[in-house]
């Protein structure tokens, strides 16, 4: 825990050399990984994180040195260092820290910590069950993880305030094989939730057949067809294209320094008229929520594209200076090794008007991605490439069969123009996302929609 | 330190450890990245983390932490004690007793240790300058960095076992944005040594802005099978993913398909793989793995054979064989896995012009991504983005960009015509040399 006193007195000695602005992170983290393989527990794995981050700005310039000596001196010392870096020319004088605990407004009923190894191992058992039942299944992977981390954040504006963040996930990824090929399913929900989370949300026998019929579908799918094409894409983790192709490019991390193909246009039409875009932590006990973020500002709800117009740019403290705009609680990091800076957080495309049933039936023939896989893009240009976990083919709008291999790539901002059907039932999906400040949980999500044309990659 | 490893030892001796095992991690490092002129982004790192494994039962228990307070060595004996009660795996585990002598390695280069930080900004600096003024075509430098690192790794256990190793690395990275009209494009290129004078701004940002201009004319080719190049970065990119199903753990949990094959032929004539964790100035050079065990060179695949996997001391025990001294944790707080050393296809005779004049005609592949996702170990399938060139008459011809190369890496290993002699490790211990694949799919236009 961080006292006001020694805060205080690191803030102060971090601004020493004409910083503008300082800040202490500290951070106490306990997880806990564990695996069943085959039906056995194969890991039971907890760690504590512990660890502090001192950053200082001058102007634009940043310093950031963290260490895991948090007693006074060894915070001090941290301080030093990062002032000795910054030599800046201001005058500026730190506020005096005012503690206010931030709302806790994700309810947690039940620390994970207060649970039993036992208890949490009969979650596994439970989704081995349903495994068992698929004899084409060679090899499952069950996954819990938890974790409970505990943040102080002070700044020389004079914010001091603590957070609890409580994270629970389950996961199955299982292998199908018939000998001489192996063909994957994963599906792996979890949330801003303690053990409760078992109750209503995570159903692990649910979980375990979903990636266990993916696997054994994609078994007996022939390859898929390469080519420009229709697609459309499922909810839930389809998602990830939209945070993928879009989210990275409207972080001010890609935005600030004009690494980002939507620098310059907000209030422009970037996308299709159909497409609303949201990026909110307020929403309750998500994967991607927040009390505050790691900057200590207060969760917001931030439409990035509304009717095809950019609004909104995802902005942290530092690159706020940069740009010349306000931050909008965007500030996150994996932990105190590293500075924050814009991320996204439960990011999804917003429920539209259009059946499902339509927007196959008149799509001629093309792919229906019904769940989509990782990804990749270079924010400077918005090139893409995703991979399609599980999809179908579609034939004079109809599907006809399963289809493997085949994955999508294009450009961030054609695929936004192409879009030309968004569903009514939006839906969100876990991730996790890596970046400048590590690997944050995110939420991706989307209604179903249709895409006019994508450049599909198939084996065949 | 000291102390408190010999107070953990004592108290999981007392608590009815049988065995146990410490493993401490030390790092400092340095990044400095630059933005229009001024560094806007200097982080300074040093942490500690600390790691008990020991055996309760006949089972191995783990636990890990970056506080040193007598707190922590409660939780630690206590996390490793219950994380042994629930583990279930039947395989036998050890706490290795040590071998007879151990291969001197020194990667350490103290001199990077002493590079004053003013030298380290005013590279970045530099090196950014020259990349937005190689070309007026370059609108942009972006992930323009400067990094060093130092690690070291200290492995103690109750029979009195004490380890230790130190290494060292410098980096320097730019991206580059071209554009021309509508066109645009991006190239990068990275630098890792451990004699900073080695880090040369002209090289670093020519390298990076040559990339960008270069592909800013590219496009796609027609969908269809060509004769395909991988050039040595997107190969070791793909060898990078596609090392696990060496993994002697991987092939026992069915995640590789290349059980039992071992004495078999699993690829062309051409390819010898090679592990060898006492390559002189390798990346990932060192005398003894995470288990404690005595590092050693071996062919993985000799002129096509697989000759072994590579085996930590459960998965050896497990199928009969001695440790080959591959155990490795993906960090202090992971249990140990197997993974590769300095991994690389041993080179051949002819440089990357050589093996284009023997293609003629075909596609040669310089950047591979999403191969995080794209690319399955499993079933060795990979469906991946791509840019590269055309190559007619034996000669680069035209850019290439937005096709996905798609195949199977245990095909691709059989397919393989020729191994180019242009290895050149970067930073990352799994590197490759240019290969002719022989025939892939390209999905473009």
């Amino acid at each position: 825990m961080l006292k006001q006193q020694v805060a205080q007195a690191v803030i102060e000695t971090a601004l020493k050399t004409g910083g503008d602005f300082a800040e202490i992170f500290l951070e106490d983290r306990r997880n806990n990984n564990m695996m069943m393989l085959s039906g056995k527990v194969e890991m039971a794995n907890s760690n504590r994180l512990h660890g502090a981050g001192v950053r200082v700005f001058a102007g634009t310039r940043s310093v950031y040195v963290h260490t895991n000596d948090t007693s006074e001196a060894g915070l001090i010392a941290c301080a030093k260092r990062a002032a000795a870096a910054i030599s800046a020319k201001t005058d500026y004088q730190a506020q005096q820290l005012a503690y206010s605990q931030c709302e806790n407004v994700h309810i947690i009923k039940e620390l994970p910590s207060q649970v039993t190894g036992a208890r949490k191992v009969e979650k596994m058992r439970a989704a081995q069950g349903v495994i068992n039942t698929f004899n084409e299944i060679a090899q499952a992977s069950i996954n819990y993880l938890d974790s409970e981390q505990r943040v102080w954040i002070a700044n020389s504006e004079g914010l001091f305030t603590s957070d609890l963040r409580v994270y629970t996930r389950f996961s199955v990824s299982a292998i199908a094989s018939n000998g001489t090929e192996n063909q994957s399913g994963f599906f792996g929900p979890g949330g801003m939730q303690g053990f409760e989370i078992f109750d209503r949300h995570i159903d692990p026998e649910f979980v375990a057949r979903k990636a266990a019929k993916m696997a054994v579908t994609m078994l007996h799918a022939p390859l898929c067809p390469a080519g420009q094409m229709p697609v459309v894409i499922d909810n839930g983790f389809g998602g990830v294209i939209f945070h993928e192709a879009c989210g990275h490019s409207l972080e001010a991390t890609s935005v600030a320094p004009g690494n980002s193909e939507f620098c310059g246009k907000l209030g422009q039409k970037i996308a299709a008229d159909c497409v609303t875009a949201i990026d909110d932590g307020t929403m309750l006990n998500e994967w991607g929520s927040e009390n505050i973020d790691d900057e200590g500002m207060k969760p917001t709800k931030l439409v990035l594209i509304e009717n095809g117009i950019l609004k909104n740019y995802m902005i942290d403290k530092l690159n706020a200076r940069k740009m010349g705009m306000a931050p909008t609680g965007n500030g996150r990091r994996q932990g105190y090794m590293f500075a924050p800076t814009s991320r996204m957080r439960n990011t999804y495309i917003a429920a539209g008007t259009d059946g499902e049933a339509e927007m196959i039936a008149t799509m001629g023939d093309g792919l229906y991605a019904k769940s989509m896989g990782g990804g990749s893009v270079d924010p400077s240009t918005g090139k893409f490439n995703f991979v399609v976990n599980e999809g179908y083919w579609v034939k004079d709008g109809r599907i006809v069969h399963p289809v493997r291999g085949a994955s999508l790539i294009g450009r961030g901002s054609d695929i936004l123009m192409k879009i030309d059907r968004v569903g009514r039932n939006m839906q969100m999906a876990q991730g996790n996302c890596g970046s400048m400040s590590g690997t944050v949980p995110t939420n991706v999500g989307q209604p179903m929609i249709r895409v006019s044309s994508v450049t599909v990659g198939g084996a065949k | 330190m000291d102390q408190f490893i010999q107070k953990l030892l004592t108290a999981a001796k007392e608590s009815g450890i049988e065995a146990a095992e410490i493993y401490v991690s030390q790092s400092d490092s340095f990044r400095a990245m630059c933005q229009h002129g001024e560094i806007a982004n200097y982080t300074v790192n040093n942490s500690c983390g600390l790691s008990l494994r020991g055996i309760v039962n006949g089972r191995m228990g783990y636990s890990a932490t970056q506080a040193f307070d007598d707190e922590a060595i409660d939780m630690l004996v206590a996390g490793v004690k219950e994380s042994a009660s629930l583990i279930e795996d039947d395989s036998v585990e050890e706490i290795y007793q040590g071998d007879e002598n151990y291969p001197v390695v020194d990667n350490y280069n103290p001199e990077l240790d002493n590079v004053a930080e003013e030298d380290k900004l005013k590279l970045v600096l530099d090196i950014e300058k020259k990349t937005l003024s190689a070309d007026e075509k370059i609108a942009a430098a972006t992930h323009v960095m400067v990094s060093t690192a130092s690690s070291s790794v200290r492995l103690v256990n109750s029979y009195g076992l004490d380890l230790y190793f130190k290494d060292n690395m410098a980096m320097a990275a730019s991206g580059a944005l071209a554009k021309d009209g509508d066109k645009v494009a991006s190239g990068s290129f990275r630098k890792a040594t451990r004699d900073f004078n080695e880090l040369c701004a002209d090289e670093v940002s020519r390298k990076a802005a040559d990339e960008a201009l270069f592909a800013l004319n590219a496009a796609p080719i027609p969908s269809g099978t060509y004769r395909v190049i991988i050039e040595k970065g997107a190969m070791s990119s793909l060898l990078r993913v596609f090392s696990s199903v060496f993994s002697a753990e991987n092939v026992q949990k069915g995640m590789s398909l290349l059980g039992g094959k071992e004495g078999e032929v699993i690829a062309s004539e051409a390819v010898t793989l090679v592990d060898d964790p006492l390559l002189p100035g390798g990346p990932d050079s060192r005398g003894f793995d995470d288990e404690g065990v005595k590092s050693q060179t071996k062919n993985v695949v000799e002129n096509g054979v697989l000759k072994t996997l590579l085996h930590n001391l459960k998965t050896a025990r497990k199928a009969g064989v001695q440790s080959t001294g591959n155990a490795r944790k993906n960090d202090y707080t992971s249990p140990v896995h197997v993974a590769p050393s300095n991994f690389f296809f041993k080179p051949g005779e002819k440089d990357l012009e050589g093996l284009m004049a023997d293609m003629g005609e075909g596609v040669v592949i310089t950047d591979v991504s999403g191969l995080h996702a794209g690319a399955n170990p499993a079933s060795g399938d990979f469906s991946l983005l791509a840019e590269g060139y055309t190559v007619k008459d034996g000669k680069k011809d035209q850019p290439v960009d937005r096709i996905t190369v798609a195949g199977n890496f245990y095909r691709l290993l059989k397919n393989i015509r020729a191994v180019g002699s242009d290895l050149k490790f970067t930073g990352s211990s799994v590197c490759s040399p240019s290969i002719d694949a022989g025939e892939l799919n390209i999905a473009g236009k």
